[in-house]
């Protein structure tokens, strides 16, 4: 049987959230000392305790804080600080931009989704730039963002790859694998794997985006825009608007995304080609953001973080993705609304339905709002 | 180790992009030959595991499967970034910049 949490049934999770949030002093412990007085709160007084607490530390982090490590091409991880939160520009391009780009995507989850950094309680964010010679790459290795030059060792005209910090959707990604790591904790293989991939593709547009004031209609919807060099045949790393048509070069090869379900690659590389067949997921997500229209950080954004937040599991599928999103979809903007439409018309178009599956973990509104409030219990 | 040949490929990283390679140790110029063949013996390729990639994959990294091929039969090893030390990022290199010229002549 289904076990409430006595919160669900007083309170709505968005006015908590509220109160969290935005109350004063005084409104929080009026909501606490309400809840105190509760009949239904006896025997929670564990939980409430937790709620307490929790409102009160949102309110006393400081929220964001970064700093920039540089690696000095070694790799040594986090390298030495060189920009702490709040110090002036420095005079390296890469660890200005790592700052500025930390920086937006802390602005976006939190402005827009009310999240205090990466877990939900003020983590500091940490990058390192110049790892390592000629490394064309950036990860997320469960503690901080690290990113490459490119391939800066080798002769002009062999290079492809520019700085990875270039592109602000870039760093967007990586801390979203963060986020996803807290939330939802989406294995890094298969179709698990590539909504993992899509999930950061998606929010580091949505940074991108926010960054330039674009709607969804004036958006290039390109992932890694900047990153390749003019040696290349190609507009960025992948594109969410037409998946599989990033880049075609002598070189580098076609850009293997698929945009439908009937092209999905099914490959032992990549994990499982996590990074190819997120190209389903991120074509959705276009299409649901387009038929929305206006900013997509708004409410496709919200869709897909609530979705993120409370619902995915670490073994959910694409089909579970579109399931849940359309679900919450309808929770947020109401059953049959142009949101929920537009949600289902994404993952049609990809070759998905969003009947069926689905599963969701049971948690009630008292582990969500635990959750919001950066005090989740492990899952 | 009289090495033959060898099968490079690299796969995931950021742009998710595949780079490989399948040559024999002659096709290359001497002094690449060699500083290959150094490599291998530095990280003592043959005493390698078959995996040395962690137990959760890291975002974004990428993942490297290297096959050597002598008299003595052939050797697979498969690996992530946070796997490889100094010695084995310089081997990754290498092979990365040898497999890139050979796709370009393709």
């Amino acid at each position: 049987m289904h076990k409430h949490s006595p919160i669900q049934c007083i309170v709505p999770p968005h006015m908590l959230e509220g109160i969290a949030t935005k109350g004063t002093e005084a409104q929080k412990k009026l909501a606490v000392n309400t809840l105190k007085t509760s009949e239904q709160m006896r025997g929670q007084r564990r939980a409430l305790a937790d709620f307490a607490a929790a409102a009160f530390r949102v309110a006393a982090t400081g929220g964001k804080e970064r700093i920039v490590y540089d690696a000095k091409n070694g790799s040594s991880l986090p390298g030495t600080p060189v920009r702490r939160e709040g110090d002036a520009a420095t005079a390296d391009v890469a660890v200005n931009e790592a700052y500025d780009g930390s920086g937006v995507t802390y602005d976006l989850y939190n402005a827009v989704y009310q999240r205090n950094s990466i877990d939900g309680n003020g983590m500091r964010l940490d990058s390192t730039v110049h790892f390592q010679k000629g490394y064309d790459n950036a990860f997320w290795n469960g503690e901080q963002m690290v990113y490459g030059d490119g391939d800066e060792n080798l002769p002009p005209e062999e290079r492809l790859f520019n700085r990875f910090t270039i592109a602000i959707d870039v760093i967007g990604h990586e801390l979203t694998h963060g986020v996803t790591q807290f939330e939802a904790k989406l294995v890094y293989s298969q179709q698990p794997g590539a909504l993992n991939e899509s999930m950061s593709d998606v929010f580091g547009s949505l940074v991108k985006q926010y960054q330039l004031k674009q709607t969804a209609a004036q958006a290039d919807w390109i992932i890694g825009a900047g990153l390749l060099t003019k040696n290349v045949n190609g507009v960025g790393i992948r594109s969410m608007k037409a998946p599989g048509t990033a880049y075609n070069d002598p070189v580098l090869g076609k850009d293997p995304q698929p945009a439908h379900m009937k092209d999905y690659v099914n490959t032992v590389g990549d994990n499982g080609g996590v990074h190819i067949n997120s190209g389903i997921p991120n074509h959705a997500f276009y299409i649901a953001s387009m038929e929305i229209g206006g900013n997509a950080w708004e409410k496709a954004g919200k869709i897909w973080y609530v979705t993120l937040r409370d619902k995915l599991t670490s073994t959910s599928k694409f089909q579970d993705c579109a399931a849940l999103t359309y679900q919450t979809a309808g929770e947020l903007f109401g059953a049959g609304s142009l949101e929920q439409q537009a949600v289902k018309k994404g993952w049609t178009d990809v070759g998905l339905s969003v009947e069926g599956g689905g599963t969701t973990e049971p948690g009630g509104c008292l582990e969500a709002i635990l959750r919001f409030l950066g005090l989740a219990p492990a899952r | 180790m009289e090495i033959e040949r060898i099968k490079f490929e690299r796969t995931g990283g950021f742009a998710g992009i595949r780079i490989a390679a399948d040559f024999e140790l002659d096709d290359l110029p001497e002094e690449q030959s060699r500083a290959l063949a150094e490599l291998l013996e530095d990280v003592k390729f043959r005493s390698l595991p078959e995996r040395l990639t962690g137990k959760t994959p890291m975002p974004d990294q990428f993942t490297y499967t290297i096959t050597v091929e002598s008299g003595k039969g052939k050797h697979t090893v498969t690996l992530g970034d946070s796997s490889a030390d100094e010695k084995m990022q310089e081997l990754l290199q290498l092979l990365n910049r040898i497999a890139r010229s050979r796709m370009k002549k393709q």
